[in-house]
């Protein structure tokens, strides 16, 4: 047996094929290991650091520095991890299982941690000055059972994209503020030919719930209503099936928009000039900037209900509790908290501000306005609940189903709310 | 045996989302496998691309180690080129292959285009997928089965093939009985490490698929992958008792060929 299953591993390596690999880590992996390397009461040599990888170019050298600047004024190694989005959630699973788990973790959920109570909470370890200056939103956004557990990192918010070019020439004098003028904006782009295509709609597993969220909640949906799920709900039924008419009745997005993905889909395409319209984020923004190709502007979501509603997405640090590790925890975290610090980052990625003295900071910053100006009507999807956990994977590999020919937005949607009341109990 | 050992007790475990060990469940997580409206679909999908892939190598594999047996200009530069594919990253090749088949950008509609053809949703309709990956999957496992076979080839002996010629046997005559049964070692070891290597190969499948949301074009290595960490399941224990099926049905799979090769000998 041990023979049949080394041979597959080997056959890995030689293909260098990193999360087969590291599945069979996940799978395989050594439970039972030693615990971690926080010491026996007192000060740790050392505290593991996990962050996501927002960028290649901004995020090690960023917290490679200030991991740096931490030693030297502490004299606490930081063992820091820099894992790419694809395979943070499994690879922080996997630190848990074998009881190795990180000091600090970034991730964009937080509360099944919580709820597992694994965290310290704000009081723990946040100094008040630093739980004062988080934007009201975002730390209410990190609450679970009233307590801060999830500390907002950094925050960003989705804005509707147009091609200026594109809308010219079909005509469309300004972009569209309702559903109705948006279908018929994007009919008349679809309309030039050449391959042109009105709206780049991705509802692929990478981010549908982020497009259905902000679909959703224009047309006067939620994920919950009255802290129940809330998800096929009539509202939500109609809104779906728009989606699924913009496919296959009105035929104004691209090829099977349920199996397009945002980054290397619905972006790659409006990059190219093949799209009238797309929702989009700063990130987006800037590659737009540096490649020159695309005259775009920026604007709010079109409505169904008078006022515009965005997408606003808030990710977290997290701080494990482990023997003897509070005080290093608490010195590290009030290093990044620090105004000049936390928005050298959030500034070089091109995110939002979460804190106040953040948002004075960056409220100069014209290429932000667009999404600080959005920030107001932005909302969250309910990371609060540890629910969301199940129910956002859920929707990526669902909710593509309901716009293909032949789906069944009602179906799907009552499938995703039976799931998520069971994952509830 | 000691990574099996954790699979086979993660697999009677309860576990949050998390990864936190929540108790034991017994055989509970194998009960719940059987019920998952998906694995019919999944198994079907393993079971064809295991096949198709393994069985398609080989063929082409024969061909090109006999080609490659022969002397001709510029051998040593072909069988160098052969091992490209394999030395490369699976990852690197399977989005290289994303981006021959995508619909907009791909040079595969390229060339339809300019057969005045209508482009083809290669990964995302659902009658095209799978032939898509299988199609990586061969590209991928021909340089190391073409090795084998050709080690296979260089060890037979050229006077067996001078002393069939004297008896009158040539050509496809000569290859079915004198070639083909004196590779039957290389063609057995090439099978069966096809076989696992197909069976557990992840990165094509979950490459070429990642834009189709659902399950219907997992094979159980993604599948597996899925239920721990990209599906409402997320669910460490339930994917381990599918990681520990997946175990004994290669297992099973293997053990069975070695006998049907074996009994298929003994007549001969």
């Amino acid at each position: 047996m041990t023979k049949t299953y080394t041979l597959p591993r080997n056959f890995c390596s030689m293909g260098s094929m990193t999360r087969r690999g590291l599945l069979a880590l996940v799978l395989l992996g050594a439970t039972t290991l030693a615990a971690s390397g926080c010491g026996d009461g007192g000060r740790p040599g050392s505290i593991k650091v996990v962050i996501a990888e927002y960028s290649r170019d901004h995020t090690r050298p960023f917290w490679q520095a200030l991991a740096e600047e931490y030693t030297k004024q502490t004299g606490v190694r930081v063992d820091l991890q820099v894992i790419d989005w694809n395979s943070i959630d499994q690879q922080v699973s996997t630190m848990v299982q074998n009881n190795q788990p990180p000091d600090v973790l970034n991730l964009n959920s937080f509360s099944s941690y919580a709820r597992d109570g694994l965290l310290y909470s704000g009081d723990e370890v946040l100094s008040p000055k630093t739980r004062e200056d988080f934007l009201e939103a975002f730390a209410q956004g990190g609450t679970y059972q009233g307590k801060l557990y999830g500390f907002p990192i950094l925050a960003s918010a989705r804005a509707f994209f147009y091609n200026r070019d594109l809308l010219t020439r079909a005509g469309v004098a300004a972009p569209p503020r309702t559903w109705d003028d948006f279908v018929q904006a994007a009919r008349r782009v679809q309309a030039l030919g050449g391959g042109v295509i009105g709206y780049a709609l991705p509802l692929g597993p990478e981010e549908a719930q982020a497009e259905w969220s902000i679909w959703m909640w224009n047309n006067g949906g939620d994920w919950k209503t009255g802290g129940a799920w809330a998800i096929n709900s009539e509202k939500n039924v109609q809104t779906l099936t728009f989606l699924a008419a913009l496919a296959n009745t009105h035929k104004v997005t691209q090829v099977n928009p349920g199996k397009t993905n945002r980054t290397d889909g619905a972006f790659q395409l409006f990059k190219d000039g093949k799209v009238g319209m797309v929702m989009g984020f700063s990130p987006l923004a800037a590659q737009l900037d540096a490649e020159g190709k695309v005259a775009y502007g920026v604007t709010q979501m079109p409505t169904n209900v008078g006022t515009p509603v965005t997408l606003g997405v808030e990710d977290y640090l997290m701080a494990f509790k482990k023997k003897g590790n509070q005080e290093a925890v608490r010195q590290f975290l009030d290093l990044y908290y620090r105004p000049e610090q936390i928005t050298r980052w959030i500034g070089a990625e091109g995110f939002l501000p979460v804190t106040k003295s953040g948002r004075e900071r960056m409220s100069g910053n014209e290429k932000l306005r667009p999404y600080l100006e959005a920030l107001p009507n932005a909302r969250l999807v309910p990371t609060t609940d540890p629910t969301w956990d199940k129910v956002k994977l859920d929707v990526q590999q669902s909710i593509g189903l309901a716009v293909q020919p032949g789906g069944d937005p009602r179906q799907v949607l009552d499938r995703i709310q039976k799931s998520a009341e069971e994952s509830a109990r | 045996m000691y990574p099996a050992i954790e699979l086979v007790r993660a697999s009677f475990g309860r576990y949050s989302v998390t990864g936190l060990h929540q108790g034991t469940v017994g055989l509970r997580n194998y009960a719940r496998l059987l019920g998952l409206e998906a694995l019919p679909a999944v198994v079907g999908n393993t079971a064809v691309w295991v096949a198709l892939v393994v069985a398609i190598t080989l063929v082409l594999s024969l061909g090109l180690a006999q080609l490659l047996n022969e002397s001709f200009p510029g051998r040593r530069l072909v069988r160098w080129a052969l091992i490209v594919p394999w030395a490369a990253s699976l990852i690197m090749t399977s989005k290289l292959f994303v981006w021959i088949y995508d619909y907009y950008f791909g040079l595969l509609n390229h060339l339809l285009a300019a057969a005045g053809r209508a482009p083809i949703d290669w990964l995302g309709d659902d009658r095209t997928v799978m032939g898509a990956m299988i199609a990586v999957g061969v590209f991928v496992s021909l340089p190391f089965t073409t090795y084998v076979l050709l080690a296979g080839l260089q060890t037979i002996a050229g006077e067996v093939y001078e002393a069939a010629r004297v008896d009158g046997a040539t050509g496809w005559r000569s290859y079915r009985w004198i070639t083909l049964p004196l590779l039957r070692p290389a063609l057995l070891v090439a099978t069966v490490l096809n076989l696992i290597y197909v069976f557990n190969s992840f990165p094509i499948v979950w490459t070429l698929n990642d834009r189709n949301p659902g399950f219907a074009h997992d094979t159980m290595i993604t599948f597996m992958y899925k239920i721990a960490f990209k599906s409402a399941l997320r669910d460490v224990g339930l994917a381990a008792a599918l990681g520990v099926v997946n175990v004994l049905l290669i297992l099973a799979a293997v053990l069975a060929y070695l006998r049907a090769a074996r009994w298929r000998e003994e007549p001969a």
